[in-house]
């Protein structure tokens, strides 16, 4: 027998021929986990860890990343580590950087990738450090986008909170002395220093509000900002004038409104930055070095200094740095994170290349088309970032703003002409309309937040109302309606035993479903030898002595002479279930499918759907889709591949399945994390609530200010009444608000 | 009364105390990450 026992890297799981690590920079990421004590991270981990880039020594990619000297004498840096796909990994970087001499403190964000380190700068420096975590197969990179804006929000939204509770006491003594008496030099002292604790409030935490008002303003359009900073002003204006003659000052529900509308726009923001935070991730795919291929030789550059036309040397594990054209050699690159497609592709010269890509085996040499900002991964990011970036919009509050503002303006006019100054106040100050303008973002943010917290990650405002008021599902099949890896349904137990032991060899989709099958049937797997795999067309290897090569068939594989194995792509274990609970909401649930009829039809079967389209390309799809919209049908899309962004975008909403091509997630409203479908019941659930419980808070909130403008035109509006009924119709916004996240 | 002199004054300065640790310590990025540190004790032995 032969001694060239296949097995599997232990670092990385990529299947070698002998035992032992498949490369050197595995061997050595392993011997720093093992040097470190950290061998429990092999338990731990969930995926398996990334092949480190022979390139790892010397990177420019965190030589940009701003280092802060501490008042200590050490050196703080914020990174981004690309490649992190589970807890584990994050904590043997954390752990492998603490082990650094001279690294005081490490910390690594599973979930964003963001990590922060302390060193002193006696002991060690960055390269050091960044050196380390590349060596064990991460991507440290500079972190472009600083976090201090959301702090900015954060603390004017707690000093806002600070003054409006403050005021509220001190009011509520003036209020009881309204009824009971109160001696004058008491009650100057608490409007004085009521005065003095809303000043913060109104000159410092309402500058956004008043900026954005004035901004608008510039531009010529009335945003509902513009009605609440003319609140907000009317109210200090006349909280100062109204303490220094001793009389009611309101500031209590000035600062509330404030506390109230900053804290809206808290919950807003950190909607947005998981957003942003996603696409610094794909920023994080392309490396930051690359080999150059010059007169003399190969050189190490920075990605970002790459142009085009340079040549650049890919090899083995090594990821391309920018984008290109193959013109020599022959290598299999994964671009999963693209495309969507698990499974390597040849390359051969004259082949495009993405930067990002992965070489699986192989190398290539490739010319540069585009490099750094010009690449197709970074103007994705990009992208994805500027979409991002769009703030939640009100809709409906802003499409009401100019009518309110004019109204609120005419009104305090004509209760000036005819009552007088003291009423014209009272009109612009009860006429703020601050649950109007906390109803939309807040029940948006709840909703957003409610959706993402079910799976189901929502682009935005707008993109939640158009949700809502969906009536038409259509699912794509593969990978979405079927989890897109196919599943051994027939096999004899002797060709399943054979055809196994080949594909334990192998990381190919259907090799992993044989060797589930094998061991779901209690087979015991067969040694193999001299195992190949020829891309696109099978395994050849030696078991049992004879032999033996799998190959396609027509159902399935094929253990050449000796039988077939049927495989199919399974229905998810959820379809049928969620098809079945969109449907009793009312909804119609459609497949549209570019597979033959039987296979679409069985499916469509299975999973009850109303209707089903196959052989459908991805024009197709969109025109179905077109025409669904123009018989009056508000279609969501669910869908996954790069074919199905233009489905994705022709859709009143599009879903994608966050496991998918990162080019679907680019143009999709909504995305689908973790398992399953359940995610787009619950996100529409929520949708529709969210959306109810918006057009009901805006209508409260317009009742309530008709109400109070109409009570102080009359000149009934007393500061009791206005004291209580602004906090109360705020807290109704909120309490409207909160229902949603029940759904 | 004069209770109420002495007291209203040292209420304020009280929560403006608060206040200012409050203002110091989300500067300093306390607040910066609510759900990264609850995760982290669990992963530790």
């Amino acid at each position: 027998m032969s001694a060239r026992i296949a097995t599997r890297c232990p670092h990385c799981g990529t299947a070698v021929e002998e035992p032992g690590f498949c490369c050197a920079g595995c061997e050595m990421a392993a011997a720093i986990i093992r040097g470190a004590g950290l061998e429990r991270y092999y338990v731990e981990r969930t995926a398996p860890a990334p092949r480190p880039a022979y390139t790892a020594s010397a990177g420019p990619a965190w030589s940009e990343a701003p280092v802060e000297t501490l008042p200590d004498g050490n050196c703080e840096v914020r990174l981004h580590v690309g490649g992190l796909t589970c807890a584990a990994c994050a904590w043997v970087t954390e752990r492998v950087v603490l082990a650094v001499p001279g690294v005081g403190e490490a910390t690594v964000s599973p979930a964003t990738g963001r990590a922060r380190v302390v060193w002193d700068p006696t002991q060690t420096d960055l390269d050091a450090i960044c050196g380390r975590v590349a060596a064990i197969g991460y991507r440290p990179r500079a972190l472009a986008a600083a976090a201090a804006p959301d702090r900015e929000l954060l603390l004017r939204v707690g000093v806002a909170a600070f003054c409006a509770m403050n005021v509220m006491l001190l009011s509520a003594g003036l209020y009881a002395g309204w009824f009971d008496g109160i001696a004058p030099r008491e009650a100057a002292l608490l409007r004085w220093t009521a005065l003095a604790i809303s000043t913060p409030s109104a000159l410092w935490c309402a500058e956004p509000l008043l900026r954005g008002a004035w901004g608008a303003l510039r531009q010529r359009t009335l945003s509902v900002d513009l009605p609440v900073a003319l609140g907000v002003v009317a109210m200090y204006a006349h909280g100062v004038v109204a303490t220094i003659r001793g009389e009611e000052a309101w500031l209590d529900s000035m600062t509330m409104l404030v506390a109230l509308l900053l804290g809206g726009r808290l919950l807003e923001q950190g909607g947005r930055r998981r957003a942003v935070e996603a696409a610094q991730a794909l920023a994080g795919i392309a490396p930051a070095v690359a080999r150059r291929v010059t007169a003399t030789g190969i050189e190490r550059v920075p990605a970002a200094r790459l142009s085009p036309g340079d040549r650049l040397l890919v090899g083995l594990g090594e990821q391309v740095a920018a984008d290109g054209v193959v013109v020599s050699g022959a290598a299999r690159v994964r671009m999963a994170l693209l495309t969507g497609e698990s499974e390597p592709i040849a390359l051969t010269p004259g082949d495009r290349v993405v930067a990002g890509a992965v070489a699986e085996d192989g190398s290539v040499e490739v010319r540069v088309t585009a490099a750094g900002e010009d690449t197709l991964v970074a103007k994705m990011a990009a992208e994805l970032a500027r979409a991002a970036d769009r703030p939640v919009a009100p809709v409906l509050a802003d499409r009401m703003a100019p009518a309110f503002t004019v109204a609120t303006l005419v009104l305090a006019g004509v209760g000036l002409a005819v009552q007088g100054p003291s009423v014209a106040l009272a009109v612009l100050v009860v006429a703020c309309p601050c649950a109007l303008a906390l109803a939309a973002p807040l029940t948006t943010a709840v909703g957003l937040g409610a959706a993402a917290r079910r799976g189901l990650l929502v682009r935005g405002g707008d993109a939640l109302r158009r949700l809502a008021e969906v009536d038409l599902v259509a699912f794509d099949k593969t990978g979405t309606l079927t989890a897109g890896e196919p599943v051994v349904v027939a096999a004899d137990d002797a060709v399943l035993r054979v055809a196994a032991a080949l594909a334990r060899h192998s990381a190919h989709p259907v090799s992993r479903a044989l060797v589930t099958a094998a061991s779901a049937r209690g087979i015991p797997l067969a040694d193999a030898h001299e195992v190949h795999e020829v891309p696109g067309e099978g395994l050849t290897g030696i078991v049992d002595g004879q032999p033996v090569r799998l190959a396609r068939g027509a159902h399935g594989v094929a253990v050449v002479g000796m039988g077939e194995i049927r495989l199919r792509d399974a229905l998810r274990p959820d379809a049928a279930r969620i098809v079945a609970a969109l449907q009793a909401r009312g909804l119609r649930v459609a497949l549209l499918s570019g597979d033959s009829a039987p296979v679409v039809a069985r499916i469509a079967g299975e999973a009850r759907v109303d209707e089903f389209v196959a052989h459908a390309r991805p024009e197709d799809k969109v025109a179905w889709i077109v025409a669904r919209r123009a018989e009056g049908r508000r279609v969501l899309f669910v869908g996954d591949g790069v074919n199905d962004g233009p489905a994705l975008a022709a859709a009143d909403v599009g879903a994608a399945m966050g496991e998918g091509a990162a080019s679907s997630v680019l143009v999709a409203d909504a995305v689908l994390v973790g398992e399953g479908l359940a995610p787009v019941l619950a996100g529409l659930r929520v949708a529709v609530s969210a959306h109810g419980a918006m057009r009901a808070g805006v209508g409260r909130a317009l009742a309530y200010n008709v109400l109070a403008v109409a009570v102080a035109l009359a000149g009934w509006m007393n500061p009791l009444a206005a004291a209580v009924a602004m906090p109360i119709s705020s807290a109704v916004a909120i309490w409207g608000a909160r229902r949603v996240e029940a759904a | 009364m004069n209770g109420i002199l002495l007291l209203i004054p040292l209420s304020v300065a009280l929560g403006a105390t608060f206040a200012f640790l409050f203002l110091r310590a989300a500067r300093e990025g306390q607040f910066d990450e609510l759900d990264e540190e609850g995760r982290k004790i669990l992963g530790d032995e």
